[in-house]
């Protein structure tokens, strides 16, 4: 495939809480970013398993983003950190896969940040761009 | 009359076999009702005649198929597939039929630099092309003996569990059903958990584990909560055997010569990924992630075949 066809696939799991109204928000208020990722509405940043990451990755995902309320601000108190803690565990696994690091990414985006979700999104994008198709894509 | 059973061993060191006779006096009640057809670690009996003068393989039909060992080359294969032919229920033993077995460490890389490490640029034997005349070629990778014809009974483990080979074959005789409950090594444990690790350290099984043999298993501690990297979490519970007579409890293998679950029974379900699985469980006790050593072998070390190891795709540059 040239690389000039080539879109990016990327999932995104969003919390409910802050992330998914953070993405609503920069809908409604009619934001422009890049169609490439797919939200996932999750109940809490803190319940994705690092299976799904590592999933979607081996599974045709070109890149993975899980978006989470701010520290301290957590619905559940604690599932962000829960998060956090596993991010250093999914970054390990992909260099266990023979992934690039960049392909999976762990933002905080609170409700009231639909112009910075936009802004993470259009720079995630760009970067998984230029990484070019996850080499697990068949 | 008695049940034909046909035993072949392929890319495995035998151990399974010895599995078999460690079966003890339940072998005694069983071997009436056996009648071995076929067994190459026990008996004389050539593939292609006794002088090899035939042209196809000559395996006898019978009942019940026993295959150890993955399949590493040609001639496994063919094997594999004519005991496939000739029997009509076929059992994996050991966890090298079943998922590849330590042989299957070597998918971590392409045949070629295998070549490469054993033959040609070996620093302590005279270097020299692969050996091909009379040897089988490699296949690329070693396989499951799933991938190669289908199975109806797998019985995993490194060596197996003999009471599981007696379940299977009883269940065979008698018309029953046999399966392994889709259960984690820690379900059947009885080491007491208190659900969080004692230290972020990761330590080596050369350091003994805290424990009193005088008072019963559930004084001691979890081996993974004091920091022994155990593989009981992911890992099918089947191993365990009654310590302690009638009212005893079921003790793991390795837990009970104190060593931590090595993952030989391999996943619990069908498609799990026991690395990330792992990997996820050692952070959320608390266990620092980054000490796990060589994780990719170590996390795969018995289940390499069906495509869990294999060479890492190549970074574009």
């Amino acid at each position: 495939m040239a690389n000039e066809e080539y879109e990016p696939l990327i999932v995104g799991f969003c919390c409910n809480w802050c992330s998914y109204a953070g993405a609503d928000l920069a809908g409604v208020s009619r934001l422009q970013y890049p169609p490439n990722m797919r939200i996932i509405r999750v109940m809490c940043s803190g319940m994705v398993h690092p299976n799904l990451v590592i999933d979607a990755l081996t599974k045709g995902a070109d890149a993975v983003i899980i978006c989470g309320c701010h520290i301290g601000d957590c619905h559940y108190l604690e599932g962000n950190l829960k998060a956090e803690n596993r991010k250093e565990a999914i970054e390990l696994m992909l260099e266990d896969f023979g992934l690039e690091p960049e392909r999976f990414r762990l933002e905080w985006v609170s409700a009231s940040e639909g112009p910075r979700f936009a802004e993470v999104m259009k720079e995630f994008t760009e970067t998984v761009r230029a990484l070019g198709p996850s080499p697990y894509k068949t | 009359m008695a049940v034909k059973v046909a035993e072949e061993w392929l890319n495995i060191c035998g151990g399974c076999e010895v599995s078999i006779l460690d079966i003890g006096e339940p072998l005694l009640d069983l071997l009436p009702e056996l009648e071995f057809v076929h067994m190459p670690v026990l008996m004389d009996h050539k593939y292609f005649g006794q002088t090899g003068e035939n042209t196809e393989m000559e395996i006898p039909e019978a009942d019940v198929g026993i295959i150890s060992g993955g399949v590493r080359n040609e001639k496994e294969k063919h094997v594999a597939e004519e005991m496939r032919k000739k029997c009509n229920t076929l059992i994996s033993l050991g966890s090298c039929a079943c998922f590849g077995g330590i042989p299957a460490l070597a998918n971590m890389f392409p045949l070629e630099d295998l070549y490469h490490k054993v033959y040609k640029d070996c620093k302590t034997t005279d270097s020299g092309e692969t050996p091909t005349e009379n040897l089988p070629p490699l296949l690329d990778r070693v396989y499951a003996l799933e991938e190669v014809v289908p199975v109806d009974i797998n019985i995993p483990g490194c060596p197996t569990n003999p009471d599981l080979i007696v379940k299977a074959l009883s269940a065979l005789l008698t018309g029953g059903s046999f399966e392994i409950p889709e259960r984690s090594v820690c379900d059947e444990c009885p080491l007491k958990r208190e659900k969080k690790a004692s230290g972020g350290e990761i330590k080596r099984t050369l350091d003994s584990p805290e424990f009193d043999q005088s008072k019963p298993w559930d004084n001691t501690r979890c081996f993974m909560e004091q920091g022994y990297l155990c593989l009981g979490p992911v890992t099918l519970a089947g191993c365990s055997n009654k310590e302690g007579g009638e009212n005893g409890v079921m003790v793991p293998r390795c837990i009970k010569g104190l060593m931590p679950c090595r993952g030989c029974f391999g996943p619990i379900r069908k498609g799990a990924n026991p690395l990330v699985d792992m990997m996820s469980a050692i952070s959320s006790i608390g266990l620092d992630a980054k000490q796990v050593p060589d994780r990719r072998a170590l996390l795969n070390r018995y289940i390499g075949g069906q495509n869990r190891l294999r060479p890492l795709p190549a970074r574009p540059k």
